[in-house]
């Protein structure tokens, strides 16, 4: 048991490590992929039949497939038509990509979910498009998608780990390389796993309590 | 390009990957979802922490505990029980959830009805609300079936030669990156299209049944 | 001041509305009844274009669209300024404070500043007796606090029109009565009114005509007294009869 304790003590520093490049590949995938699903979910309703069947196909592609995938033809795809990005630009775009496809059917379902009548008390008042848009839809629709939002990101988070593939340092690949030169792969693979729990328990209670707030105030 | 039976051989691989895992998880979920709703709180909060940690760890990470940790601690596993015993265990966790999103939407008057009409507690259990709540699951389980469908490729990482694994040799040796790997996730959606006209109709059929 | 000709409106092979015209005056409150189905919402609906009438015209202040040609943004937004809505359901926006929910279209449509519209919102909260909610959100508020607040979010726009579709329907009779007060104050103070209601009392005290609506058309208006009490279509008799029973 000491021995475990001194081991798991030995490796935390560079699981540590490991767990801020996932942390932070979470997030900068969050950042440009939350714009990119807001901008499919308006272009999959867009008037024009073209711009709306293309949207639909990356958001379909971008969901049904798998994001190693996705990973794998970002980062062995690209350099082939000449465009070689370091790791952790591939595994963003890749991530980003799946972001936008998954979290633009979650904002679309939202703002469907917005009551009409507020649309129509908007336009009653003489409120354009664009107004309705910004001051009421948008509004409106994010808050109704927050709980779904928030599990998606904690979804995200966990994709990350399949980014060791492409050799990046994050926390598994961290777990993984320790493990191959101590051949303690359960003793480093459970602290890794301790160290995903201590990010998706919490935010895991914290969406729960988001949904269950939001509930009480909408009725 | 791909021999044809070796293609064939890779979607098997993924579908066999798939429908095992789901199995387990549909099987293993029943037993969870009675401790998860038990009437002893202790049992309650124990199921809860461990649906949390099923679920809080990424899959591949725990396939990795299968193939890499228990394969050479305990018991010698190959890749492909190693990674549908993964992907199953995190199922079971899943599953779990949804029969009991299932069993709450199911109507508290419904059991007292149940009751008045002299059922006893296990035939109210299998006769009034366990149909009912199987029929509220069963889209919700199609998505997950879906989600695991695609999960299956992490098979791919311990050497499962299945869709991604097929698609990611095929890339390294033949120099063309895209082409392979646009194929494989084509075949995924295309895999996906049964499971998910199922889950939509079933749904609608649902819906319609549901309100009055 | 509203002029509707031969308005028509039809969902599929259903019409909804088959040649309504109405003419009201400047000042006037007319209060539509009829049963439900009769089109009374329709016709609301299409008098600010939240509906598009299929063919017919409608005449609001100076603002005139023919139908079924095409309705230019600007007369559309025109339109929409001149007559003011206020639904069954309130609609108030529930993420926006009381206050906010009366300032917003001030500052976004009409151009006012922000000083403007905070003055006159709070105005308005005074005259339907809600200042002291201004900083409140909706859910907090009783459905009759929340319809007075419709209104004052509607009359902020300085409309000429005021256009209610059962304004007290959705609310329990006491809550019902600090609304009605609210709009009589307002046809007292000579607003031009168009009222879908059900309170044959506020009809009769209130309106100066009462229109009575079955399948698509008006099929008798006049006076109030006369209407209300010794109608002269067999239809409104039983429709009146029905409501009072009740
Ligand atoms: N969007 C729509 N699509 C199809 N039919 C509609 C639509 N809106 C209204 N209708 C139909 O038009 C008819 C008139 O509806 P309307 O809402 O104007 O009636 P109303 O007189 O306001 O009735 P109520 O007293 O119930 O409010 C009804 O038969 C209704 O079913
Ligand atoms: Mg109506």
């Amino acid at each position: 048991m000491n021995g475990l304790i001194e081991q798991w003590i030995d490796w935390l520093p560079s699981l540590v490590d490991g767990l801020g490049v996932s942390v932070q590949l979470a997030v900068v995938s969050l950042l440009i992929g939350l714009p990119l699903g807001l901008a499919e979910a308006l272009l999959v309703a867009s008037p024009n039949r073209i711009v709306r069947w293309i949207t639909l196909a990356v958001v379909e592609f971008g969901r049904g497939t798998p994001t190693l995938v996705l990973l794998y033809l970002i980062y062995y795809g690209l350099p082939s038509q000449g465009l070689v990005l370091p790791a952790f630009g591939s595994a963003v775009v890749a991530l980003s990509f799946m972001t936008g496809a998954y979290t633009s059917e979650i904002i679309r379902a939202s703002l469907q979910a917005v009551p009409r009548g507020l649309v129509e008390a908007a336009a009653a008042l003489g409120i354009n498009r664009w107004g309705t848009f910004r001051f009421i839809l948008f509004p409106e629709g994010i808050r109704i998608a927050i709980p779904a939002l928030m599990g998606f990101a904690i979804q995200l988070f966990q994709t990350t780990s399949l980014v060791f593939l492409i050799t990046l340092p994050e926390l598994l690949s961290r777990a993984y390389s320790i493990g191959s030169t101590t051949f303690q792969y359960t003793s480093v693979l459970a602290l890794a796993g301790v160290l995903y729990l201590l990010v998706t328990l919490p935010s895991g209670w914290l969406a729960a309590l988001l949904e269950k707030r939001m509930g009480r105030h909408l009725a | 390009m791909i021999p044809l039976d070796v293609l064939g051989n890779a979607i098997v691989m993924t579908v066999v990957i798939t429908v095992s895992s789901f199995l387990i998880g549909a099987i293993l979920g029943v037993p969870l979802v009675l401790l998860r709703t038990s009437r002893f709180g202790v049992v309650r909060v124990l199921t809860r922490a461990l649906i949390d940690v099923l679920r809080g760890v990424p899959p591949v990470v725990w396939i990795f505990i299968l193939y890499f940790g228990v394969s050479s601690d305990v018991i010698k596993l190959d890749p492909l029980t190693a990674a549908i015993g993964g992907l199953g265990v995190i199922s079971c966790a899943y599953l779990a959830e949804i029969y009991r999103g299932g069993l709450l939407s199911v109507h508290a008057g419904q059991t007292e009805a149940a009751q008045a009409l002299g059922f006893g507690q296990v035939g109210i259990f299998t006769r009034i609300v366990a149909p009912q709540a199987f029929r509220v699951c069963l889209p919700s389980a199609a998505t997950y079936g879906i989600g695991l469908l695609k999960d299956s490729s992490l098979a791919s990482t311990i050497g499962v030669a299945e869709i991604a694994f097929r698609a990611t040799a095929q890339a390294r040796s033949g120099g063309d990156g895209i082409t392979p790997f646009v194929i494989a996730g084509v075949l995924y959606i295309a895999l996906s299209m049964p499971l998910a006209y199922l889950s939509r109709t079933l749904d609608t059929k649902l819906r319609m049944k549901v309100s009055v | 001041m509203i002029s509707v000709a031969n308005l028509k409106k039809s969902y599929g092979d259903h019409t909804v509305l088959d040649g309504v015209s109405i003419e009201i005056q400047r000042g006037e409150v007319v209060a539509m009844i009829g049963p439900s189905g009769a089109g009374k919402s329709t016709l609301l609906r299409c008098l600010n274009l939240l509906e598009r009438p299929d063919s017919g015209r409608i005449t609001i202040g100076d603002t005139v669209v023919d139908l079924p040609a095409k309705i230019p943004v600007r007369t559309l937004e025109t339109l929409r300024k001149t007559a003011g809505m206020v639904f069954q359901s309130f609609n108030l926006f529930p993420h926006l404070s009381v206050l906010r929910n009366v300032s917003l279209a001030q500052e976004y449509v009409l151009g006012r500043d922000a000083k403007a519209a905070h003055q006159r919102s709070m105005e308005l909260l005074e005259r339907v007796g809600l200042a002291d909610k201004a900083g409140s959100y909706p859910a907090r508020l009783s459905g009759g606090q929340q319809q007075r607040i419709a209104i004052a979010r509607a009359l902020a726009m300085e409309p000429e029109v005021m256009l209610f579709d059962e304004p007290t329907s959705a609310l329990d009779p006491e809550l019902g009565l600090d609304v009605l007060a609210v709009m009589r104050e307002l046809a007292a103070s000579g607003m031009t009114m168009v009222v879908v209601t059900h309170e044959i009392h506020f009809a009769q005290d209130v309106s100066d005509r009462v229109v009575m609506m079955a399948d698509g058309g008006i099929i008798e208006q006049g006076d109030p007294a006369q209407v209300l009490s010794s109608p002269a279509n067999p239809r409104t008799q039983r429709f009146l009869k029905a409501v009072i029973d009740r």
